[in-house]
């Protein structure tokens, strides 16, 4: 919107730019400590000084806070200005007063935007000689480590954890020099966001409690430009290793995605690729034997099985993997699924397919910029990233509604909240199809809620439709597509998928293909399954009934890199490398494909998927086309997406689902039975439950019940319970929890895989006596 | 006779001369290694990981060493104790490649790593020259003496609260706001 002059140098502005932000963007540095692009300006810090010219010729320059002065059309500004240079000395020396003489102990130290600042405008020594103030530190839970005495006060955490993620739980104590920042007492950090402290924290008052057990330098890091593997948004990570083991991983800008921070999942669910029961050999029939032997197993297995081999994908393996398994059994005329659960099948094919349809899903940019928005089901969990969007669209005064079963962290941002049974979900989002269509006035028991949610989604501007498809039926997805057709062209659609490829998985997946081979393993049309990345004897509603076909099955050969209850029964397992060891692509919920280098490798390398399935061919002598050939044969036009780049969208041939979309009638009711919804958290998925730091945050197993429900039935709080599921009994206290449903009791998935249901079956429960 | 030759004899009988004055001289050579002579105690030999007044180990981990290693001959991994000191898991140096060019110590900011006067390392294979912590830990401090890290650092360690290091005020209560 105009120009002014840095040092001589000529540089455009927007409008409402400051002087900092403007001079960043022209790649002119001025040294800054409180400043963040997120967070925008707050002048704490006093580094940013810089020398403006008068418009007057008479009168001097004075020096100003360029974060903190807009930039005007002609303003003439200077940073190597000898006045602005003492102001940016007098500073940094104010500021190394009380610092502690840390930097050889410190886990910032090498990035340390401290350090950086004061090599580059402080004095070089120390002439102070008094004492320095001290402040004890706080046990921040298993993720973050607090060390107090390091903070220069420049308040981005608070700005952060408070303003920006809407956490409560920390905040700025005390007053004068002695501003303290902390928790009022002792504990984990409650937020999901709470990891990126580390990252904004200028110097090393938060640092990285995880990394900090076996803590390198930041010059010593191997990094490659990497993808989130935990759920369906893709965040852009750099994932950090050392001596052939993954230390950390950190936030990589991406523009339209994650840009400058990542969930806690994503950088602390790295763990299990460390996890201590990590398979690293591969094993025949429990004994360990070299990968040649064991693939040779394999291939004898296989040829044995010959037509009569299965294969099952997963959501959590890249694109190349996928395709390659489908293209091998293509070849020996086997059957090919990629989910463990049929009607996760059908949910998110219809969620991929919904997806397509209705022209792409937002970007996180976009949510942000949402003015109303429909949430079903327990984003946090789901997709973390998607609820940090949504908070930010909150902050600029989007009205969410949320319309959900068991807890969910976003309700204390809505302005409508729906509770209902998962049976209900369907139901209430034909009534509210009805309401936005017609502003019919249909009679029913959440009629004001029902209203309140139409009229926000229909008054707004630019609203947001957001589905878990993990908690949600194929029905219930048509129905939140059929809402956000009636809403217009302007209203979004997107989904949380289940797993961070489930978009590019589900193109792949052939209709009903799941329930198609767990039909033929227990008719004994397959003898050979080959799971890659998958866990269908873990599985929380059909595990029981996989773990019965597996008996039918001659030979379960398992490819992957955690230890899940399918690896421990393996006939044949082979150890595949974890992502960070990889490259591969993830095709995200917008249909995004990124693409992830191989960060490292091993001491003793493991294959990857792809090479595990070339060499098996190689074994059964068949001759599979490569990579690129397979995916564009999938995908005309498919061009290997490079590592670090944005991600082009994938050329995918559109989905088409032909789904029972009628909704059931929402009255089951069965007496002394309760719908079971499931209650995840954030460090909750197939991966990042190896993590152990994620793991210790975990929230205690119950059943959790509403007050009211449970006063009906008479159970009390703190009360064991007996629940009776087709898998198995389970004993329980009871936890009394305002966001549960009524006639619904919410359950962890450890315990759902216990019992062997899922989300929106019945259980009996039994109170004991 | 050429003109040049009393010049030339003058210079002949010069060096004869010289010869025979050292003939008689006293010798500098020492027979090596029954003599060894001593050597000054800024010479730059086999390196070793000294200890603080207290008898722990002075070493952090900071990996300043490693990285100032123009041969790239010290690798190190850090790790901590349960009483919150920082030190090395590992610490290998390679002799086989180390140039002895003292930046190591240098750049150590808690004088742990020092170099020694002493240079017989030979030894039949380059795997024998790669000295672990065990054969670089000394029991003593040094050519720093009385020096101790944690002292002034402003982390917590067993023994030494916040606030108890050399030049540190008591810590700051922050449950309350009076002054």
């Amino acid at each position: 919107m105009g120009t002014m002059r840095i040092d001589g140098h000529e540089i455009p502005f927007q409008e409402n730019d400051n002087i900092l932000k403007a001079a960043l963007a022209a790649n002119i540095e001025i040294p800054y400590f409180c400043y963040h692009a997120a967070l925008g300006s707050l002048g704490a810090c006093r580094l940013c000084a810089v020398e403006v010219a008068s418009v007057d010729p008479a009168q001097k320059p004075r020096v100003v806070m360029s974060c903190l002065e807009f930039a005007r059309d002609g303003l003439s500004v200077s940073v190597s200005a000898a006045a602005a240079r003492q102001v940016r000395q007098r500073v940094i020396e104010f500021l190394m007063i009380n610092h502690p003489h840390d930097c050889p102990v410190c886990d910032e130290g090498g990035e340390c935007h401290l350090q950086d600042m004061t090599v580059a405008c402080g004095p070089p020594y120390r002439r102070y000689r008094g004492r320095k103030r001290t402040f004890t530190n706080q046990y921040l839970g298993p993720l973050v480590h607090h060390e107090m005495n390091r903070c220069i006060t420049c308040y981005r955490c608070t700005r952060f954890y408070q303003d920006y993620a809407l956490g409560d739980d920390l905040g700025s104590m005390r007053l004068r020099n002695e501003v303290y920042f902390g928790r009022f007492q002792d504990g984990p950090l409650t937020s999901p966001f709470a990891g990126n402290l580390v990252e904004i924290c200028p110097t090393g008052v938060f640092t990285d409690a995880v990394f900090r057990q076996h803590f390198a330098r930041v010059w010593d890091l191997q990094t490659a430009p990497s993808i989130c593997p935990h759920c369906s948004v893709g965040c852009n990570t750099l994932p950090g290793a050392r001596d052939g083991t993954l230390r950390r991983v950190r936030n990589r800008f991406h523009p339209e995605l994650n840009r400058w921070f990542i969930c806690d999942r994503g950088r602390y669910g790295h763990q299990y690729s460390e996890h201590p029961d990590r398979p690293l050999t591969a094993q025949v029939a429990g004994v360990k034997m070299s990968y040649r032997e064991a693939l040779a197993a394999a291939a004898e297995q296989i040829k044995a099985a010959g037509d009569k081999t299965g294969g099952l994908g997963s959501t959590r393996e890249d694109l190349e993997s996928n395709a390659m398994l489908q293209t091998l059994l293509n070849k020996l005329s086997g059957r090919f699924a990629t989910f463990s659960d049929p009607q996760l099948e059908t949910a998110t094919a219809a969620a991929v397919a919904a997806l397509q349809s209705s022209g792409g899903a937002p970007s996180l940019a976009e949510i942000e910029q949402a003015d109303a928005a429909l949430v079903v089901g327990d984003l946090t969990a789901h997709a973390p990233m998607m609820d940090l969007a949504l908070r930010q669209a909150y902050r600029n005064g989007a009205k969410l509604a949320i319309l959900h079963s068991g807890p969910c962290l976003l309700t204390r941002f809505a302005a409508t909240t729906l509770t209902v049974a998962p049976h209900e979900i369907g139901a209430q989002l034909l009534h509210l199809n009805e309401q936005a269509a017609t502003a019919s006035n249909a009679s029913n028991q959440h009629k004001k809620e029902l209203a309140d949610i139409a009229t926000c989604l229909t008054t707004a501007q630019r609203p947001i439709l957001i589905g878990v498809s993990e908690t949600m039926s194929a029905p219930e997805i048509a129905a939140l597509v059929q809402l956000a057709t009636a809403l217009g062209s302007h209203a979004r659609l997107a989904y949380a998928l289940p797993g961070a490829n489930a978009y590019g998985t589900t193109l792949l997946t052939p209709t009903n293909s799941t329930n198609a081979v767990l039909e033929a393993i227990e008719l004994g049309q397959i003898q050979t399954l080959i799971v890659m990345g998958n866990d269908p004897l873990g599985d929380a509603r059909l595990g029981a009934r996989w773990r019965a076909a597996r008996q039918r099955l001659s030979t379960l050969i398992v490819l992957d890199c955690v230890a899940t209850t399918t690896a421990e029964a393996a006939d044949i397992l082979l150890p595949v490398a974890a992502w960070a060891e990889r490259g591969g692509t993830f095709v995200n919920y917008e249909g995004r494909a990124q693409g992830f280098a191989p960060v490292f490798q091993r001491a003793e390398p493991l294959p990857n998927t792809v090479e595990v399935l070339a060499d098996l061919a190689h074994c059964l002598e068949l001759t599979l086309p490569d990579v690129p050939a397979v995916l564009n044969n999938l995908f005309p036009g498919y061009q290997t997406p490079f590592p670090g780049t944005m991600g082009p969208s994938l050329p995918a041939p559109s989905l088409t689902m032909q789904t029972d979309t009628t909704i059931g009638t929402a009255s089951i009711t069965h007496p002394g039975h309760w719908q079971v919804a499931l209650t995840s958290w954030y460090g909750d998925d197939a991966l990042a439950s190896y993590a152990a730091a994620l793991v210790e945050l975990a929230p205690a197993a119950a059943v959790l019940i509403h007050p009211t429900a449970a006063f009906k039935e008479g159970i009390e709080d703190k009360e064991q319970v007996r629940l009776r599921g087709p898998a198995g009994t389970v004993v329980l206290p009871v936890q009394l929890n305002n966001d549960v449903a009524a006639d619904t009791i919410a359950l962890a998935r450890v315990t759902l895989a216990q019992l062997g249901v899922g989300h929106g079956d019945l259980l009996e429960l039994e109170r004991i006596l | 006779m050429n003109k040049q030759t009393p010049a030339l004899l003058i210079r002949l009988w010069h060096s004869l001369w010289t010869t025979l004055r050292h003939a008689w001289a006293k010798r500098e050579t020492v027979s090596y290694p029954e003599i060894k002579r001593p050597l000054p105690g800024r010479w730059r030999g086999r390196i070793v990981l000294t200890r603080d007044p207290d008898g722990e180990e002075r070493c952090v981990a900071c990996y300043l060493c490693s990285a100032v290693c123009p041969v790239d001959c010290i690798h190190l991994q850090a790790t901590q104790r349960d009483d919150g000191r920082r030190y090395p898991e590992t610490f290998r140096i390679d002799f086989s490649r180390c140039i002895f060019c003292g930046f190591c110590e240098e750049a150590c900011p808690t004088l742990a790593i020092q170099l020694t006067p002493d240079f017989e390392m030979c030894e039949q294979s380059h795997g024998e020259l790669v000295y672990e912590k065990e054969q670089l830990l000394v029991e003593g401090q040094g050519k720093h003496p009385s020096y101790n890290f944690y002292r002034h650092a402003g982390i917590a360690i067993t023994g030494k609260a916040i606030g108890e290091g050399v030049g540190d005020t008591p810590p700051v209560d922050h449950d309350t706001n009076l002054p």
